[in-house]
């Protein structure tokens, strides 16, 4: 069908500017960061049929459902926000640090949108091969947006990401295969095709298929962060150029995490599933606690909302654990909104310190009062604060998890999630408040704050639109 | 004890080997022998199904995995001029002999698989596969070289792929296809960080790679 083609025209031509026009120089980023717009409307008018129909098939082995359709427009607005953050952020970058060249810069809006490509087919696939294939391909291209800066630490968060990454990916190719396996029983061909896996799902082989999910768990739980696993994460978010960690949080991590909400789907229809929703919610609470402890002592900015990326995860697990795709997405809506702001804002204070550690930010507020403000601001848009949004979606989590009698992983995310509150509130007042340095730069306000600024009125507003009314049925 | 098993247990005795030895081209040329009998599995197991599909996989592994990524990674080598991986954690004897117990484990494991699902008539696959994966696990493990990394990489996706060939059959076509074409990407992306990683910190030791943790 055409329709699906038509997606991948607009990144196509953002990538032909930057590499057969690179004479234009940036004005050819201005190019992109207005065609990306165009992306995100046209995702908007191709996807409107998903919203009437449920589900459309598309080739074999494609599908859009409606769940599939919100985090393409969800991934398609992030990446809109951060490439066009990224011309601004990348001007002051190559002024403050004179090394980095424009061929550079151009590789990463090719690598980004690539990588955006690579995410999209993820959400479409309806088949455990091609979701796996997707996967390792966000990995190889986003591997190159890590290794923006080309020093030491980047050369070596790159190197640990890819490799553990890798390792990740293999084994959810073996749980991959496991599953291949458990469909064998019915029929003779087998099948990896995610719809025919639902409808067949009372047949399948319950022990391959049990030893299948559990591999995909560690698989696609390394790409997305869980707990034991993390050790990569926030290495490469904190070495990466900001619009890049936006990406990698915001949009990669929902993609791993869309995989194992797939496989789920599956296991939930077999009878004896209960295990595999222990083990997610029991994973999805052990990281949020882990991750909320990490949070406590911390050095680095960026560092810090990675390991707030780990505690979405951990709750957007449990959301999945819980059978709710629409909770699930509603926190990764809220967690992607309020990081991508995070991230952009953290790159901006990086560029008027100029250090990542966060003991040698102090003062903001007096130095930039918007800056510090908007600061605030995300901070209690992702610790879950009325009114915004996140709020609304972890109190929903909560009520389920409640009315399934699930008291102590209740208890945990409370806890947890309180002292996540405490400890970002900490460094965010260390940074806010306080005597600035002398020697730090000056930004253009009003460029650097409108990405972070619009997405925070969307995180708000989605405070308010939304209620359990609204999405009666749905969760 | 049939051909298929006969070149799959080949194939995880020189994974096993691979272990003994710190000659980094060595390991490459037994990564590559390791491979060639992987391959030489599958279509020896193709060829009872009549199964034409294994046949392009079996021929992609062989000029891909076979020749053309031990080509590729000693190119790398001799770029970075690094003979040995002198530096591993345990002596290769012992790492040896830890192997050939996983070789033992895995058969007690296969026979589990086996026994849940009749339709599996190759026992020597499922244990190779099983054996290929602690391998390459463990060389991970074990070496500190970068290279070694992607070496012993190589080889636990190996075991994955004898593991799909014989419990499944293979997988589909293109999805086998897609895998290679992947790991295809992914081991020249990373010779290509080999080479950073040699001229920005002069050694390749990943252990070594400890400048960002916490606090």
């Amino acid at each position: 069908m055409p329709s699906l083609i038509a997606i991948f025209i607009i990144p196509t031509l953002i990538i032909l500017i930057n590499l057969l026009l690179s004479k234009l120089k940036w004005t050819g980023l201005k190019l992109s960061a207005i065609l990306i717009w165009v992306e995100l409307i046209s995702v908007l008018i191709i996807l409107k049929p998903v919203f009437m129909e449920n589900s459309i098939h598309y080739y074999h082995g494609f599908l859009i459902d409606k769940i599939g359709a919100y985090f393409i427009i969800l991934t398609s607005l992030i990446t809109a926000v951060c490439i066009t953050h990224s011309y601004f952020f990348f001007i002051q970058e190559s002024k403050n640090n004179p090394k980095i060249s424009f061929t550079q810069i151009q590789t990463f809006y090719i690598l980004a949108i690539l990588f955006f490509i690579s995410m999209l087919l993820v959400f479409m696939c309806d088949n455990l091969g091609y979701l796996w294939i997707n996967i390792e391909l966000t990995t190889l291209l986003s591997a190159g947006l890590v290794y923006f800066y080309r020093s030491k630490h980047a050369l070596e968060a790159t190197w640990k990401y890819f490799i553990i990454c890798s390792v990740g990916i293999a084994f959810a190719l073996l749980g991959t295969i496991l599953i291949y396996a458990s469909s064998k029983t019915f029929s003779i061909e087998g099948t990896l095709n995610i719809s025919e896996l639902i409808e067949q799902a009372p047949f399948l082989n319950f022990n391959f298929f049990k030893f299948g999910f559990i591999f995909c768990l560690l698989g696609y739980g390394t790409k997305a962060g869980i707990f034991p696993l993390h050790s990569w994460l926030p290495d490469a978010h904190s070495e990466a150029p900001a619009p890049a960690s936006a990406l990698l949080s915001a949009c990669l991590l929902n993609c791993a995490l869309f995989a194992l909400l797939r496989i789920y789907s599956i296991g939930e229809l077999i009878r004896h599933c209960d295990f595999m929703q222990h083990l997610l919610i029991g994973v999805g609470c052990l990281t949020i606690f882990a991750a909320s402890l990490f949070l406590i002592h911390q050095h680095g900015l960026k560092r810090l909302w990675a390991y707030s990326s780990i505690e979405n995860v951990g709750l957007m697990l449990v959301a999945i654990g819980i059978g709710s795709p629409i909770l699930f997405f509603l926190q990764a809506l809220n967690h992607a909104l309020a990081k991508t702001s995070l991230f952009l804002l953290s790159g901006n204070i990086i560029q008027i310190t100029n250090s990542k550690e966060l003991k040698d930010i102090r003062g903001l507020i007096k130095f930039s009062p918007s800056l510090s403000i908007l600061l605030i601001l995300s901070s209690l848009a992702i610790t879950g604060t009325p009114p915004f949004g996140s709020f609304i979606s972890e109190i929903l989590l909560l009520t389920k998890l409640l009315s399934f009698n699930f008291m102590l992983p209740a208890i945990i995310i409370i806890v947890a999630l309180t002292i996540c509150f405490i400890a970002v509130f900490v460094h965010v007042g260390r940074i806010t408040l306080g005597q600035p340095k002398q020697n730090w730069i000056k930004l253009n306000n009003f460029q650097f704050n409108l990405m972070p600024s619009l997405l925070i009125s969307i995180s708000l507003y989605l405070g308010f639109i939304i209620n359990s009314d609204y999405f009666r049925g749905m969760y | 004890m049939n051909i298929t098993d006969f070149f799959a247990l080949g194939s995880a005795c020189f994974g096993i080997l691979m272990l003994g030895s710190v000659n980094l081209r060595l390991n490459l040329f037994l990564y590559s022998l390791q491979t060639l009998f992987m391959a030489l599995a599958t279509i020896n197991q193709s060829f009872k199904q009549v199964n034409i599909e294994m046949y392009f996989i079996c021929i992609f592994i062989i000029a891909l995995k076979a020749l053309f990524i031990p080509y590729f990674l000693n190119n790398v080598l001799n770029k970075i001029d690094i003979q040995y991986d002198s530096n591993v954690m345990i002596p290769t004897a012992i790492g040896m002999h830890i192997s050939i117990l996983f070789l033992g484990i895995s058969q007690l494991l296969s026979d589990k698989i086996i026994q849940s699902m009749p339709s599996i008539d190759s026992i020597g696959g499922v244990t190779a596969a099983i054996s290929l994966l602690f391998t390459g696990i463990l060389f991970m493990l074990l070496r500190k070289i970068a290279i070694s990394q992607i070496i012993g990489f190589l080889t636990l996706e190996n075991g994955i792929f004898i593991f799909g060939v014989s419990i499944t059959k293979g997988l589909p076509l293109i999805v086998d296809l897609g895998v290679l074409l992947d790991l295809l990407v992914a081991i020249m992306i990373a010779g290509l960080f080999v080479f950073r990683i040699k001229s920005s910190f002069e050694h390749i030791d990943v252990t070594q790679l400890n400048e960002l943790h916490e606090n």
